[in-house]
């Protein structure tokens, strides 16, 4: 039991966004949620799915964001109320459907929230969810703190099905995964009953059937739910003003800008010149909320994370309400004010005001800046992102690389989202050479393997984890083999989903609810699809290599080479080291012709470190994981390993 | 003899193509490695001087400084290099039978020496498929499975290396010129290590003109003879021109003009027709089929023969003269050739500050190159 559902209403509680979103949805009553792993959204899924047993909800981990929307969706069409979660990117993947069902309409309340990642912490774009708002013609509700986070989520709910249309609420990583003050509210009993109706005549949204044709018709119909919820806007509570009656700048803002903004405004002590509109209810905006506060001011800041969607929209409102309320000077992210790329953060709303209001801003004294400079410098030791010690990555990559080299073809290895994207840094020896969208590297090896008539001969290798097997990769292999292109395919299996918490997949036997469930044979799957397939342990870097090399010769189409070997995180082996390691300093060759610090300068696990004294490597016991692997590398044999006992 | 480092390797040698596979800089430590037929590095090395560099034949290969270490007196430019005698040679019955390439000379003192315990293993150059396999083997038995030609430029030296990292310090290596030059380099102790040891007791040399690129082969023999093995190759005498590969089923007689593009641009410089720097050398007997050219550089390699011939593993008649002219012919036109290319290439006697592939006394090289 997670302590989202303890509780009673009137509490208060310390709870991280995802929490905060999540209790919002069992204050919701929701019966179905539904997502995919991803950061920051992962910890919405978890926290419902960890109560299951408790509150009667229905939570899966599903194979991707479409599906998981499609499942949402099915509760909504069956009159239960259903949460979708899942990243940004998460969006692109279930948007062909989400346009089928803006446009066809929910009964159910549903509400997708999708967590946006503003400077690309744990991702590798910044790409943003809003604009599908705006795509999909569905309102868009942002919160601004951690209450709002839990109280819009219920409120979401209620306009979903006031209007008969999902809803969005957008997080992003800083709201999801910081922590704040929340109030409980009441968790309702349960007495859900799904029945789907589908007997009556087409059109109509409760019990006919359920798609987004006829289009002249329902397009209208969705206009109307949209024109009826920025009604709604209008009084909403999400949508507050602060600061004097006629500011000298108009300050709009929308989720963690919120509160970037008010403290810009604190510092800079600008309380009594500059009013602060924070807005929750982003699209559509309501217009005579947004007209009231324009017509007070010719000045507007617009703050927000990343692209420029509060921003164009406001100007577009600005521009038709122009003849009444006169034009008004603009400061974002068009006219360079605000960065155009990552995170927003208070010294850059501080410094969007100071020259606004032409103000002397110094974060600290220019002296001290230019002293941590200088420390930073000399300092920090550089660190690059790196596989964790006794991470299957690392030797799975040293052989790819390695037989890569070996083949001697100019080969390459095509990729994709995960912890194995560091491929492409030196700690996957720069192996990975594409990476783009979940299942793309074997989309894109599909494609290379057709390019030998045109003189192509370089060594295709597409890799992809074992739940981005599940997520993405099926339709490019199935693409692949029956077009018969030519290349192999390397499945990282780890036993699950690692590089966001190990959430289950469809490959393993229990589901999110942790209750026992069949798991699907991934190495079957790909024999029925017709690819060749062989499995060996990365650990085992003979055999790998072999088994990689004699793939690699064999240009007939799809092999699939299965790696199998837990991640050194999972739960069954942290703390429980397979190998005790022990380096003979006297033996080690250290900087010598014959090695040259092969363990410490090319394979680099965290575990290993260069002795400068004894001029030899040496084991940090402390971090090194048991793997046994650099043994194997070793050129001295200075390197051992004991089963542990 | 300048010794540089991997880096200088990789952008001379490997990436200049020069790369003739020869696997002298690979097994020394865990960055070069040879796979079907080609050498790879795999990782960068950052040091400045390393054995990889100072072993590999087509770098940096100080002609007069290695004649005066392997033979006492710097290199003199004459066709087939210094040697006391020259032999009609062929396996005699001691030696047992064999799939011999020609005269079986070299099965025979191979399996002679490590019999008579002159050498603690034999490093040899067998085959899979068309790929040429090269072990270490302690056993006299084993040495006939090795027999006949690859025409194929072979890593045997990685096998060496490996038996030196296994311990052995007394081998034999049967080699091409360009290994046994390799092995030469590798027994001057090039790098000065205090703990050096010559794990060398013997080499026997191979005649070569030009050997031929593997993975090129196998796309060749793949188009020629799809789905065939290739059972054995051979080279008949010229002026033939051509190449004979036999399977299963067939002989295909091949024009050598075919198989020319397949040859390694790294053999092109090669100097060395007759393996001067071996013990003993031994080619192929012009118009005498099934018997060796077998010459005797040294000490060595003459008592290994005079026991050998005692003990009926060796068969010797007289060498003719006129055959003698008509190799040393071949042999000073392969220098000429190899210099003259090396010379346009910019890779002979290289410039002050700058690195060349081989270097020897100017005079030596205008005589060599006079027509
Ligand atoms: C690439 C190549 C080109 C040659 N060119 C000529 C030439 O132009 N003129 C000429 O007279 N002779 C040439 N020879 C030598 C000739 O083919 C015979 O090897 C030689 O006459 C010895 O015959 P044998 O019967 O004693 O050999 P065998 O008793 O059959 O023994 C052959 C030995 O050669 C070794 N060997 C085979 N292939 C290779 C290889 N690729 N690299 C290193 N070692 C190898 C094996 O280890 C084996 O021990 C060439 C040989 C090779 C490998
Ligand atoms: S790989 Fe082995 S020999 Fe080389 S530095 Fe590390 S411990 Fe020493
Ligand atoms: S055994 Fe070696 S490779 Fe594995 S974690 Fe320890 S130090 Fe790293
Ligand atoms: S210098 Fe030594 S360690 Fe480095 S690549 Fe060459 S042989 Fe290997
Ligand atoms: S010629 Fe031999 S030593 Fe030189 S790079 Fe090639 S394999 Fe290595």
């Amino acid at each position: 039991m997670s302590r989202i559902i303890q509780g009673a209403p009137g509490e208060h509680h310390l709870f991280m966004g995802n929490e905060a979103i999540a209790r919002g949805a069992l204050e919701a009553g929701i019966s179905v949620a539904a997502g995919y792993p991803g950061t920051p959204s992962s910890e919405i899924i978890e926290n419902l799915a960890a109560d299951a047993s408790e509150t009667d909800v229905y939570v899966e981990w599903s194979a991707n964001e479409k599906v998981a929307a499609e499942v949402a969706a099915a509760a909504s069409f069956a009159g239960l109320r259903a949460l979708c979660v899942m990243k940004q990117n998460g969006v692109n993947v279930a948007s062909d459907f989400l346009l089928h069902l803006a446009g066809g309409g929910t009964r159910g309340g549903m509400v997708l929230v999708p967590c946006d990642d503003p400077g690309a912490l744990s991702s590798i774009n910044e790409g943003e969810s809003r604009h599908f708002a705006r795509l999909l013609e569905v309102p868009l509700l942002e919160p601004g703190d951690f209450q709002e986070a839990k109280d819009m989520i219920k409120w979401a709910f209620e306009l979903s099905e006031q209007i008969g249309n999902m809803v969005m609420v957008r997080s992003v990583t800083r709201l999801s995964h910081a922590s704040g003050d929340v109030e409980l509210g009441k968790i309702p009993e349960s007495d859900a009953k799904a029945r789907f109706r589908h007997t009556g005549f087409i059109l109509d949204p409760e019990q006919g059937a359920m798609t987004s044709a006829p289009v002249g018709y329902k397009h209208a119909l969705q206009q109307e739910k949209l024109q009826k919820a920025e009604a709604l806007f209008e009084d909403a509570p999400f949508n507050t003003y602060t600061g004097p009656e006629n500011p000298e700048l108009l300050v709009i803002t929308s989720s963690a800008c919120h509160l970037y903004s008010r403290e810009a405004i604190g510092i800079l002590g600008l309380e009594n010149r500059a009013g602060l509109l924070k807005l929750g209810t982003t699209w559509p905006l309501p217009r005579q909320l947004v007209r009231a506060h324009l017509e007070k001011c010719g000045r507007v800041l617009v703050v927000e994370e990343v692209i420029p969607f509060l921003e164009e929209n406001i100007k577009v409102l600005a521009a038709e309400l122009a003849p009444e309320i006169g034009a008004k000077t603009f400061y974002a992210k068009r006219d360079g004010t605000l960065p155009a790329t990552g995170e927003m953060n208070p010294d850059h709303v501080i410094c969007a005001l100071a020259a606004i209001f032409n103000l002397e801003y110094r974060s600290a004294p220019e002296q001290y800046t230019e002293k941590a400079k200088l420390c930073v410098l000399a300092g920090a030791p550089g660190r690059d992102l790196t596989f964790c010690p006794g991470c299957p990555h690392r030797a799975s990559f040293w052989t790819l690389h390695n037989v890569l080299a070996l083949d001697n073809r100019e080969g390459f290895v095509c990729g994709d989202i995960g912890c194995y994207s560091m491929g492409m840094r030196e700690t996957g020896f720069y192996t990975l050479k594409t990476m783009h969208a979940m299942g793309s590297g074997t989309g894109i090896a599909s494609g290379f393997g057709k390019l030998d008539r045109f003189g192509m001969d370089q060594s295709i290798v597409a890799v992809s984890g074992d739940s981005t097997f599940f997520h993405a990769v099926l339709p490019g292999l199935v693409n692949a083999v029956h077009h018969g292109s030519n290349f192999t395919l390397v499945i990282f299996d780890n036993s699950g989903t690692a590089m966001t918490g190990f959430q289950p997949h469809p490959g393993l036997e229990v589901d999110a609810m942790g209750k026992p469930a069949p798991p699907l044979d991934i190495a079957g799957i790909c024999q029925a699809i017709g690819a060749k397939v062989s499995v060996c342990d990365p650990f085992d870097l003979e055999n790998t290599r072999d088994t990689m090399l004699e793939t690699l010769d064999d240009r007939q189409g799809v092999n699939v080479v299965i790696f199998r070997q837990s991640c050194a995180l999972s739960p069954e082996k942290k703390g429980k080291p397979r190998y005790e390691m022990h380096l003979d300093q006297k033996v080690c060759m250290g900087e010598n012709c014959g090695c040259n610090k092969l363990c410490t300068r090319v394979f680099k696990c965290p575990g290993l470190n260069w002795d400068e004294k004894n001029q030899a490597a040496r084991i940090d016991e402390v971090i090194c994981a048991g793997c046994g692997v650099c043994a194997d590398i070793c050129p001295a044999g200075a390197i051992t390993k004991k089963e542990a006992g | 003899m300048q010794v540089f480092g991997p880096s200088e390797l990789l952008e001379d040698v490997l990436n200049a193509g020069l790369c003739i596979g020869c696997g002298a800089c690979v097994n020394l430590c865990p960055y070069f490695r040879s796979y079907k037929g080609k050498t790879a590095m795999l990782f960068p090395c950052s040091r400045e001087t390393g054995r990889c560099h100072a072993f590999c034949p087509k770098t940096e290969v100080d002609l007069d400084a290695l004649s005066t270490a392997v033979c006492g007196s710097p290199y003199s430019g004459s066709p087939t290099g210094t040697y006391q005698q020259v032999f009609m040679a062929r396996a005699g019955e001691g030696a047992g039978n064999g799939d011999f390439q020609d005269g079986g000379t070299v099965s025979a003192l191979m399996k002679f020496a490590l019999e008579s315990n002159m050498i603690d293993g034999a490093v040899l150059t067998g085959r899979n498929g068309l790929v040429p396999a090269p072990g270490l083997t302690t056993s006299a038995r084993e040495v006939p499975a090795f027999a006949s030609s690859k025409y194929t430029a072979a890593p045997t030296l990685a096998a060496l290396n490996d038996g030196f990292n296994r311990g052995f310090r007394q081998m034999g290596v049967v080699g091409t010129p360009c290994q046994l030059t390799a092995v030469a380099q590798m027994r001057t102790n090039p790098l000065q290590d205090a703990n050096f040891a010559d794990p060398v007791a013997l080499t026997i040399g191979l005649f070569c003109t030009w050997a031929l690129d593997t993975r090129g082969l196998l796309a060749f023999a793949q188009k020629r003879a799809p789905g065939e093995q290739i059972r054995k190759m051979h080279v008949p005498p010229p002026p033939a021109g051509i190449i004979v590969l036999e399977t299963d089923t067939r002989t295909l007689e091949i024009p050598l003009e075919e198989i020319r593009p397949l040859v390694p641009a790294g053999c092109r410089i090669c100097p060395d027709m007759t393996a001067e720097w071996a013990d003993l050398s031994v080619g192929a007997m012009e118009g005498k089929a099934g018997w060796n050219t077998l010459i005797v550089r040294t000490a060595k390699g003459n008592s290994l023969v005079r026991k050998a011939a005692v003990a009926r593993y060796l068969e010797l008649a007289d060498f003719p003269r006129e055959n003698w002219k008509d190799l040393e012919t071949a042999a000073a036109d392969k220098k000429r050739r190899a210099f003259e290319k090396a010379r346009q290439d910019g890779t002979v006697n290289a410039e002050a500050g700058c690195r060349a592939a081989l270097r020897v006394d100017p005079r030596t090289l205008e005589k060599m190159t006079a027509d």
